[in-house]
């Protein structure tokens, strides 16, 4: 064609269209020109396109004609995109597919480049074909949160395996997709298939289901992406996280689930000033150890001291508000003054109090700011305005960790360093800093970002305020770690209360939910009951079945009250048979590996009989000596003989359970703690069995001091029969722990015991109590300490396997130092229970 | 003095040695506390003593210095569940024809004036404990039931046990009636500048910063004692960490070899315990 020739059927193109529409041929011609800037030609097969598609489909047309100046600016160019667009003439009802491909084609071109954008274009042109809806979805979504920051790559390697999933299992795009960019964000493209999977299984069982499953509003959807939320994970760490809390602090922190979800924004370790709240993942191990140790510096060097937090309140001149129901404050009033401005001033506290408190760590962990600085300096610098505070975090702890040198800028943070500095120098600098601060004004959703790695918002929770006497003996500022260990007194702390297991995790400044208090989590050995009313006086006298009364010792008057506590035998009837093959069956390997290692003690153990008058061997050394002192004119008595007879190690043990409330809470282990305690006890029972020394197994719980149910589940004269194991099996909690009465009662059982030899095992996992103790700890802790010194008096040694990870803070006083083991490691317990028991009849 | 016990070695020497009476020969030890005065104390009036005290603390090289300092021969016992009397006061033997009697290590350190040391006493079997009663009371006397005879102890006879009151002697205690008879010493693992002392002295190769992290990193590993550890990290553990290092070994790998591996099969504790380790030694 000639240009002439070119121009006029332009012409007539746009004649024809404005036949059909006034408004399309508006459009048409005021796009043509910058059309036209790229040729005739070109333009012409443009003005074709629009007719094409508006003849096909009205709203096709007007999206292409409307969309093509812009493409026309973002790609510079026409053919190409105009060729893609006509392949939606493919399909009826395609416009919204095309929309959304006009729509997005700028950022196409922009982020993908033109051989992106081709591939891109292609990718949903083929999804157009296979379901149009999909399509159209694909075409909607915008290419920036497609390709992430991947390029066409990142396109891909989302859309992708959404084909197989088509294929195979009918998962339309449309549903699979706004989804699977969150899962990406959060976890990575690995997590995107296997949950993916999942939610199309979901979706074929339930329309309903599977849609709240890929929308992520579903539970079942967040419990799949927290297992596989990729980092460190504290779950499975929760054991060593104690471990080295304990290490460096000399206390047993209470590590809760956080109950952080990564839609929640940033993870951090959280503190209410009594108990440490864990995100489920943190991104690296180092983070998650320095995060730890930071949160706990808080507590250790006083942040929530209620002294500091009065003392804060007075320094803004205002009383500091009532407790909440739950005992707890919050810091809010404190920031009020700044109105607006509160959470840079926040960030400033915060920036204060963590240099305060970072200080002091380092001085006790080694090491602790190199880490501390090195994690900040591999971070990359966030966006926005909280760069600014994360560099300053960073310049802070650079120069504390070169030994802080004299340097003008930073003179007003030295203070800090001081050993005597507490959370009001903290707030009295911040707000020094603050009156000329240059650091830009900040939003609450940036904040997180704001922090260094390791550190995290110091008010984000309302707390508990802490009680520095509880801290007493680790001086205020010398390091002392012997009175931290060796600390012998019992402490009565009538203030430990039930922790709540759970917490909301917004931003508690803003809004104070009240804690719940019940949900997963936790840990074992906190579930003391609270009386339920202090009284049990006198109780007993309705009951014909008293029992039989033993003596309870009572520190307070330094006397036994006579006739005081009285225990009833009872037998248990929940019966599981199942149950105990279930576990019998689980823990079948370990209980064949207890075997093997009884069998091949034995001959060691169980010498055969020296020096006997009969047998059928001769004991040389015996014989040696009888010939000598004959010889030597003496009458020696002929015990030359070694009996082949295996010689039983004359001990008798009873296995003692604390069968009270707290066993049925869930472990952190997995399962309940009952679980685990069951298991642990049919292991013992049946090594018990090979190794032929005469046990008996017991349980028991107490409510009131007139009501202390003894179960002897096998005496030393019985046999292991299908009944016992089905009552081991199906073990519950109960009551409380009145453990003294308890063991008196277990030392009597040993009349029946034929050794002499006799070892009273305890498994417990808290602390002795009841309800009528009226909270004071310490009188059960004593009367239990009596009850042992009886007992060793009675010859019976007892010995405490706890799951109580605080056991050693008061079983040394109770059992003596040596005779009593923390099981941390609850999944132990079935396997640790029978190897204690070896050892120590060894 | 270096000469001398080298010419020693491989060869065969008499339970009973006569103390090393010049200074360089003085075993080095370090006083936790008024140990050596009670000690002496308790020598100069003849009355038998108890170290109790946890494994690798110290007590067998306390128990050598004294013997040097008061210039009495040592003689050592380690006890075992199949030690009997015999094993302790003797036993007759034939010797071609004839049979002769042959002191045991208790009977021979009874004539000569020895200190006599019964290592880990509860480890033996209780009838063999309880022939050192007579010998811990004013009568101080070995019955030899065996040869009809009784011996009075040599005036500068002197009994001492051990025990570690640990996990595993839960069954095995002393009777309270035997533990009464003895002055009682209770050891510890060292407090801190005494047990720096000590690593230096025991591993002089060390540099002294290595030697200060060494010490801390094992009483903080000790805080984790009730935690699974069944023995806590000795000073002797710490002793051979040093030596390792002083060998070549990395401190984080000596440490792991010497305070890790040792006393734990359990990952966790095992973990933390690295954790303390790499706190103090790898920056
Ligand atoms: N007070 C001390 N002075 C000098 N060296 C010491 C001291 N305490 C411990 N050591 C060092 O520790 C090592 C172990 O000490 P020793 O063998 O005396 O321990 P122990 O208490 O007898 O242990 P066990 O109960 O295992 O026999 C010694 O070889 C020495 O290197
Ligand atoms: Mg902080």
């Amino acid at each position: 064609m000639t240009q002439p020739e070119i121009l006029a059927a332009i012409q007539q193109e746009l004649a024809d269209l404005e036949q059909i529409s006034f408004v399309a041929h508006r459009d048409t011609r005021e796009a043509l020109g910058a059309i036209q800037s790229q040729g005739d030609e070109i333009a012409l097969e443009w003005v074709r396109a629009c007719k094409a598609l508006f003849q096909h489909d009205r709203d096709a047309g007007k999206a292409f004609i409307r969309g093509s100046r812009a493409v026309l600016d973002a790609s510079g160019e026409v053919l190409a995109w105009t060729n893609q667009a006509l392949s939606f003439l493919q399909w009826r009802g395609s416009w919204k597919a095309l929309d959304g491909f006009m729509g997005q084609l700028p950022a196409a071109y922009h982020i993908l480049g033109s051989t992106g954008e081709a591939r891109w274009a292609e990718l949903g042109i083929a999804w157009c074909g296979r379901h149009l809806e999909s399509g159209a979805a694909y075409f909607r979504c915008p290419v920036v949160e497609l390709a992430a920051t991947h390029g066409i790559a990142g396109v891909e390697e989302l859309v992708l395996p959404a084909e197989d999933l088509f294929s195979q299992r009918r998962l339309a795009l449309a549903t699979y997709l706004p989804g699977a960019i969150r899962v990406r964000n959060l976890l990575g493209v690995e997590a995107v298939q296997p949950w993916a999977k999942r939610g199309a299984d979901i979706l074929q069982a339930g329309r309903l289901r599977g849609e709240a499953f890929f929308k992520l509003e579903s539970e079942e959807s967040m419990a799949m992406l927290l297992e596989n939320l990729p980092g460190f994970r504290t779950p499975e760490h929760q054991r060593l996280l104690q471990l080295i809390l304990y290490a460096w602090f000399g206390e047993n922190f209470d590590l809760l689930d956080g109950n952080w979800s990564p839609d929640k924004g940033r993870a951090f370790v959280e503190t209410d000033g009594a108990s440490l709240y864990l995100p489920i993942a943190l991104p690296s191990r180092e983070e998650a150890i320095l995060a730890l140790l930071h949160a706990a510096g808080h507590l250790v060097f006083f942040s929530f001291e209620r002294r500091y937090i009065e003392a804060l309140f007075h320094e803004v001149g205002r009383e500091h508000p009532p407790l909440d129901a739950d005992k707890r404050i919050t810091w809010r009033p404190l920031f009020a003054a700044f109105g607006e401005d509160m959470i840079r001033f926040q960030l400033i506290f915060d920036l204060c109090e963590d240099l305060r408190v970072d200080t002091r760590i380092n001085a006790r962990v080694p090491n602790y700011l190199t880490r501390l600085l090195a994690a900040a300096e591999a971070a990359t610098l966030p966006a926005g305005a909280a760069a600014a505070y994360f560099e300053l975090a960073r310049q802070t702890l650079r120069w504390i960790a070169s030994d802080a040198p004299q340097q003008v800028e930073m003179e007003s943070w030295r203070p800090l360093l001081n050993e005597s500095a507490t959370i009001v120098d903290a707030f009295r600098i911040a707000n020094l800093l603050y009156a000329d601060t240059n650091l830009p004004p900040m939003t609450l959703a940036e904040r997180e970002h704001a922090y260094l790695p390791g550190r995290s918002p110091n008010a984000a929770r309302p707390v508990y305020p802490r009680r520095e006497l509880d801290h007493a003996e680790f001086g205020t500022g010398t390091e002392d770690q012997d009175d931290a260990v060796k600390n012998t007194e019992i402490k009565p702390n009538p203030e430990k209360r039930e922790i709540p297991k759970q917490a909301a995790g917004e931003d508690p400044d803003f809004d104070i939910p009240p804690e719940e208090t019940t949900g997963s989590g936790g840990r074992v050995g906190v579930g003391i009951p609270q009386p339920a009313h202090v009284t049990g006086h006198a109780r007993g006298a309705e009951y014909s079945e008293k029992g039989k009364p033993y003596a309870e010792w009572d520190y307070r008057d330094g006397r036994y009250k006579r006739n005081w506590a009285w225990v009833q035998e009872k037998e248990l009837t929940e019966l599981d048979a199942n149950e105990a093959t279930r576990l019998l069956t689980q823990y079948a390997p370990a209980l064949k590996r207890l075997k093997r290692a009884i069998q091949t003690q034995k001959p060691a153990r169980m010498a055969p009989l020296r020096r006997q008058f009969d047998g059928d061997e001769l004991d040389l050394e015996a014989a040696i000596g009888y010939i000598a002192e004959k010889r030597a004119g003496m009458s020696p008595k002929a015990n030359i003989y070694r009996q082949r007879v295996m010689q039983h190690r004359d001990t008798a043990v009873t296995l003692l359970a604390d069968i009270s409330t707290s066993i049925m809470q869930s472990s952190e282990g997995g399962g309940r703690v009952v679980d685990h305690i069951r298991a642990g006890m049919l292991l013992f029972a049946e090594s018990m069995e090979e190794v032929g020394d005469p046990y008996s197994l017991a349980g028991f719980a107490s409510k009131y001091r007139d009501n202390v149910s003894y179960y002897s589940i096998k005496g030393f004269d019985q046999r292991l029969t299908p009944h016992a194991r089905a009552v081991l099996g199906g073990l519950s909690g109960r009551l409380a722990t009145r453990m003294g009465a308890a063991i008196r009662h277990a030392v009597k059982g040993f009349d029946r015991a034929p050794s002499q030899r006799r070892l009273l095992l305890i498994l417990s996992d808290g602390r002795p109590a009841d309800y009528d103790d009226g909270g004071d700890e310490r009188y059960l802790h004593e009367d239990t300490r009596m009850a042992v010194k009886e007992a060793v008096d009675a010859g019976v040694h007892p010995f405490c396997i706890t799951l109580d990870a605080a056991g050693s803070q008061y079983l040394p006083q109770i059992f003596g130092p040596g005779h009593y083991v923390v099981l941390d490691h609850i999944n132990d317990l079935p396997k640790k229970l029978p190897e204690i028991y070896l050892r120590l009849r060894k | 003095m270096k000469g001398f016990l080298n010419r020693l070695r491989g060869v065969e020497r008499d339970i009973i040695q006569q103390p090393v009476e010049d200074e360089a020969g003085a075993p080095y030890y370090e006083a936790q506390e008024n140990e050596v005065e009670i000690f002496e104390a308790a020598y100069k009036k003849r009355l038998p003593v108890m170290l109790k005290g946890p494994t690798g603390c110290g007590k067998t090289r306390f128990l050598e210095y004294m013997a040097w300092r008061l210039k009495r021969p040592l003689v050592t016992v380690s006890c075992h569940e199949d030690l009997t009397s015999s094993d302790l006061v003797g036993r007759f033997l034939l010797e071609g024809e004839a049979t002769v009697w042959q002191d045991g290590p208790l009977t021979r350190a009874v004539k000569a004036g020895a200190i006599c040391y019964l290592d880990e006493i509860v480890e033996a079997r209780t009838d063999s404990t309880v022939i050192i009663h007579p010998l811990t009371d004013h009568r101080r006397q070995l019955p030899l039931e065996k040869k009809g005879q009784e011996i009075e102890a040599h005036e500068d006879f002197m009994l001492v046990i051990s025990y570690n009151p640990g996990y595993q002697t839960v069954l095995k205690d002393l009777k309270p009636s035997t533990k009464q008879r003895f002055i009682g010493i209770n050891f510890d693992y060292p407090r801190e500048e005494i047990e720096r002392k000590i690593i230096q002295n025991e591993v002089p190769e060390l540099d002294t910063t290595q030697v200060e992290k060494l010490v801390a990193t094992g009483r903080r590993a000790r805080t984790l004692k009730d935690h699974g550890l069944e023995e806590a990290t000795s000073t002797r553990a710490l002793v051979y960490a040093g030596n390792m290092m002083v060998a070549g070994i990395e401190p984080v790998e000596a440490c792991k070899a010497a305070l890790v591996n040792p006393v734990t099969d359990d990952p966790e504790l095992a973990e933390a315990l690295m954790e303390i380790i790499k706190a103090h030694f790898a920056v």
